[in-house]
């Protein structure tokens, strides 16, 4: 089974390590790809970072992904008009308009922790029915659970289990991931679905999380950055 | 003293053997001690005293590897998801930042000893 890590930071984002040292972690822990992810001041050098991810890929025999992550509406707003340039984009959750609106964006692949910072849980049964229309994962970070303590922890947790629950009963996408801010933080494929398994999810779908999920994912912006895509539903045959 | 009767096989719990690696930053050191505080430490954080009961958790000092960093955990069958999770959640041994690779999950102490031998070679 491949497992993919679909959310780590590198020194171009809010991260402390290199591409290399990230391939190198995600090589020994057995995944199979990781999806870099950068912020929007980095949108004009993508051409040299894509360049230096295809290098590191060939030398380590991995998968790697770009990812553009949008803090506000203006850059959701721009991502999603230049949405052919890049592998995949994220919305950084927290804020309930942006939730909203992420899960209304067909374009959106991942809607990151939207419990965060929050007294709820940022999502609602409406969201999470938009979500599984648009085709919008939502995701699970181990981070917020390791980085955390006590009240702060148990609050994250409590969030967490609901957001599960209701992405559950709606068949919205579930990805897990480590969130990592280095490569230290990078976590065993194992570690991420018995975190899934604490969520609430069986064995065999915490697994799907981490493996059939990000496959389907890798396979649809496949599709899309190809010259034949149109729009979703419409291509050149 | 008459020694107490031992239970029945079908009523002992049911044990499960987790065999990791310590991938720890290059040219940092740390002794077991520090890894096996470190378990009970984070397991009594995250699940609580009454928690860890419930896990029959115990680290087999016999088992480290000081020179590959391996080591072996035990539990009962149906706490394994609950112990990687709470081994995945240490991230630090004193300065020395560290992750955790699970190697193999198995149902008798022969099976773990064999991966153990193996990684030797």
């Amino acid at each position: 089974m491949k497992f993919f890590d679909m959310h780590i930071h590198t020194k171009f984002s809010e991260g402390e390590s290199t591409v290399e040292e990230i391939a190198q972690m995600a090589k020994r822990l057995g995944l199979a790809g990781v999806c870099l992810v950068y912020y929007i001041n980095k949108f004009k050098e993508r051409e040299e970072l894509e360049a230096e991810l295809k290098e590191v890929e060939k030398r380590y025999d991995i998968k790697l992904f770009m990812g553009f992550k949008a803090r506000n509406l203006k850059e959701l707003r721009f991502l999603v008009e230049k949405r052919r340039e890049y592998d995949f984009l994220f919305v950084k959750g927290g804020d309930l308009k942006l939730n909203r609106k992420a899960v209304e964006t067909p374009e959106v692949d991942i809607l990151t922790h939207p419990e965060f910072e929050r007294f709820d849980s940022g999502l609602n049964h409406i969201m999470v029915k938009l979500a599984k229309k648009n085709n919008v994962a939502i995701e699970f970070n181990f981070r917020e659970v390791m980085t955390t303590s006590k009240v702060t922890r148990s609050n994250i947790l409590k969030h967490l289990r609901l957001n599960m629950m209701l992405c559950k009963k709606y068949g919205t996408p579930i990805v897990i991931t480590s969130g990592a801010v280095s490569h230290w933080e990078m976590k065993d494929p194992l570690v991420l679905s018995s975190f899934g398994i604490l969520l609430g999810l069986d064995i065999k779908d915490a697994k799907r999380a981490l493996s059939e999920t990000p496959m389907k994912m890798i396979k649809m912006v496949r599709e899309r950055r190809s010259k034949r895509w149109i729009r979703p539903g419409v291509r050149i045959v | 003293m008459k020694r107490m009767k031992v239970l029945p096989l079908s009523l002992r719990e049911k044990k499960r053997y987790i065999a990791f690696k310590v991938i720890h930053e290059e040219g940092e050191d740390f002794p077991q001690e520090d890894l096996i505080s470190a378990i009970w430490n984070t397991f009594l954080d995250f699940y609580g005293e009454h928690g860890v009961s419930t896990l029959s958790l115990k680290v087999l000092k016999d088992l480290w590897r000081e020179k590959s960093k391996v080591g072996v955990v035990r539990c009962n069958h149906i706490s394994v998801w609950k112990v990687i999770l709470g081994l995945g959640l240490i991230s630090r041994l004193g300065d020395t930042k560290i992750t955790i690779k699970i190697l193999k999950v198995s149902g008798t102490l022969k099976k773990i000893k064999e991966t153990l031998q193996q990684l030797k070679k």
